[in-house]
C-alpha cells in the first residue's frame, strides 16, 4: 500500500446483521455462503447468574461460560463493511445478546419448519426490542414441509415482519434475505412516508 | 485484499486465563464500544509498535489495515472481551483510532440504502 499520499487510512464505516435462530438450523451456512473471507469464530464470554439458587448459599451462583462467535464480512463499497453475526444458538446466551443486537440495522431469524419452537426466543426478544426482523424458513433438501401461513401463525409473527424462504447453502438466496430485511428496515426509519410499492396493507403499521 | 487472514478460520485461544492480560479488567475503558466498530493503528501506535510487547503490539501490527474488533480476537486467537478490553487502552492512548457505527447514525438511511445497492450486485 502506498501510504505517501495520505498517513492515515480511511477507516470504512462499520454495519451489522445478526443472524439468529436455532441450534443447527443454517446460521453458520447463511454467513458462510455470502460472507467474502471464510467464517471466523472467536470465543466471548458470558456471565450467567445461575437459574437455581445453591442449597446450601442465599446467593445465586455466578460463573463463567464462553461460547463461539461467528461472523462473517461483505465490503459493500470503499465506505462501508458489512458484519454478519451468527448469534450462538441457546436462548439463555440473552447476556450476550444485547452486545450483539446493539447498533444492528435487524435481524434475520432461521427457522427450521421440523423445529419450530426452537426460533421463538429470538421472535420473541427482537420483537421486545423493536429490532426490525425477517423470518426466513430454511429450505433443508428444497423442501418446504409448511406453508407459510402456518409458520407465522404458529410463531405469531405480526403483518408487518415479512416470512419468506431461504436456501441458506445459496448465496443469492442469502442476499435476497437480506434486502429483504433491509427494506424492512428502511420502512422503519420512515414510517410516515413508506415507499408506494411497498406500502402495507392498510392498518397493518397501527395495529398496535 | 490479501489480508492476513489467509484460510485461517480459527485460532487457538490464550492459554493463559484470558483477563490475565487485561489486569483483570473485564471491561474496556469505553463500555460502549461495539464488537464490530473497526479499529486502524494511528501513526503513533505505528511510530511506538516496537516498543509495544506481546497482545497489545500483535493489535497493533495486524491494525496496520483497519480490522473491526471482532477480526482482531479472531485472527489473534484472543478472548473477545479481553480484545476489548486492550482495543479500548490503545484507543485511549492514541495508538488506534476508531470507526464507530454509532458516529454515522445520522446517515442511517443512506448506509442502509448503499447496502441494499451493494447486496444487489453481489451475484
Amino acid at each position: 500500500m502506498d501510504s505517501t499520499a495520505s498517513p492515515e487510512p480511511v477507516v470504512p464505516i462499520p454495519v451489522k446483521i445478526v443472524i439468529a435462530g436455532g441450534f443447527g438450523v443454517g446460521k453458520t451456512t447463511a454467513v458462510g455462503a455470502i460472507s467474502e473471507i471464510p467464517v471466523l469464530s472467536t470465543e466471548a464470554s458470558i456471565t450467567e447468574v445461575a437459574a437455581a439458587i445453591d442449597r446450601t448459599g442465599h446467593t445465586p451462583a455466578k460463573t463463567q461460560t464462553t461460547v463461539a462467535l461467528d461472523f462473517g464480512r461483505i465490503t459493500i463499497d470503499e465506505e462501508i463493511k458489512l458484519y454478519l453475526f451468527g448469534t450462538p444458538g441457546q436462548d439463555r446466551f440473552g447476556f450476550m445478546w444485547r452486545d450483539l443486537v446493539e447498533g444492528a440495522f435487524g435481524a434475520l431469524v432461521i427457522v427450521d419448519t421440523r423445529r419450530l419452537d426452537d426460533c421463538y426466543p429470538a421472535v420473541d426478544y427482537f420483537e421486545k426490542i423493536g429490532l426490525p426482523f425477517v423470518v426466513a424458513v430454511n429450505l433443508f433438501d428444497g423442501q418446504l414441509d409448511h406453508k407459510l401461513d402456518d409458520v407465522r401463525w404458529a410463531l405469531a409473527i405480526p403483518d408487518r415482519v415479512p416470512v419468506v424462504t431461504i436456501d441458506a447453502r445459496v448465496r443469492r438466496s442469502v442476499r435476497d434475505a437480506l434486502v429483504i430485511l433491509l427494506r424492512r428496515a428502511l420502512e422503519d426509519l420512515v414510517p410516515e412516508e413508506p415507499k408506494a410499492e411497498e406500502r402495507p396493507r392498510a392498518g397493518a403499521r397501527h395495529a398496535e | 485484499m490479501a489480508g492476513p487472514e489467509g484460510d485461517v478460520t480459527t485460532v487457538e485461544p490464550a492459554r493463559l486465563p484470558p483477563y490475565v492480560l487485561t489486569g483483570g479488567r473485564a471491561r474496556p475503558v469505553d463500555e460502549r464500544l461495539e464488537i464490530e466498530a473497526l479499529v486502524v493503528a494511528t501513526p503513533v501506535g505505528r511510530g511506538e509498535r516496537a516498543r509495544l510487547q506481546f497482545e497489545p503490539g500483535d493489535i497493533v501490527s495486524l491494525c496496520r489495515e483497519p480490522h473491526a474488533i471482532v477480526e482482531v480476537a479472531a485472527l489473534l486467537g484472543l478472548q473477545l472481551g479481553v480484545t476489548r478490553v486492550l482495543v479500548g487502552d490503545l484507543v485511549a492512548t492514541g495508538h488506534l483510532s476508531v470507526s464507530r457505527p454509532a458516529w454515522q447514525a445520522g446517515r442511517k438511511a443512506e448506509i442502509i440504502e448503499r447496502v441494499i445497492r451493494g447486496l444487489d450486485s453481489i451475484t
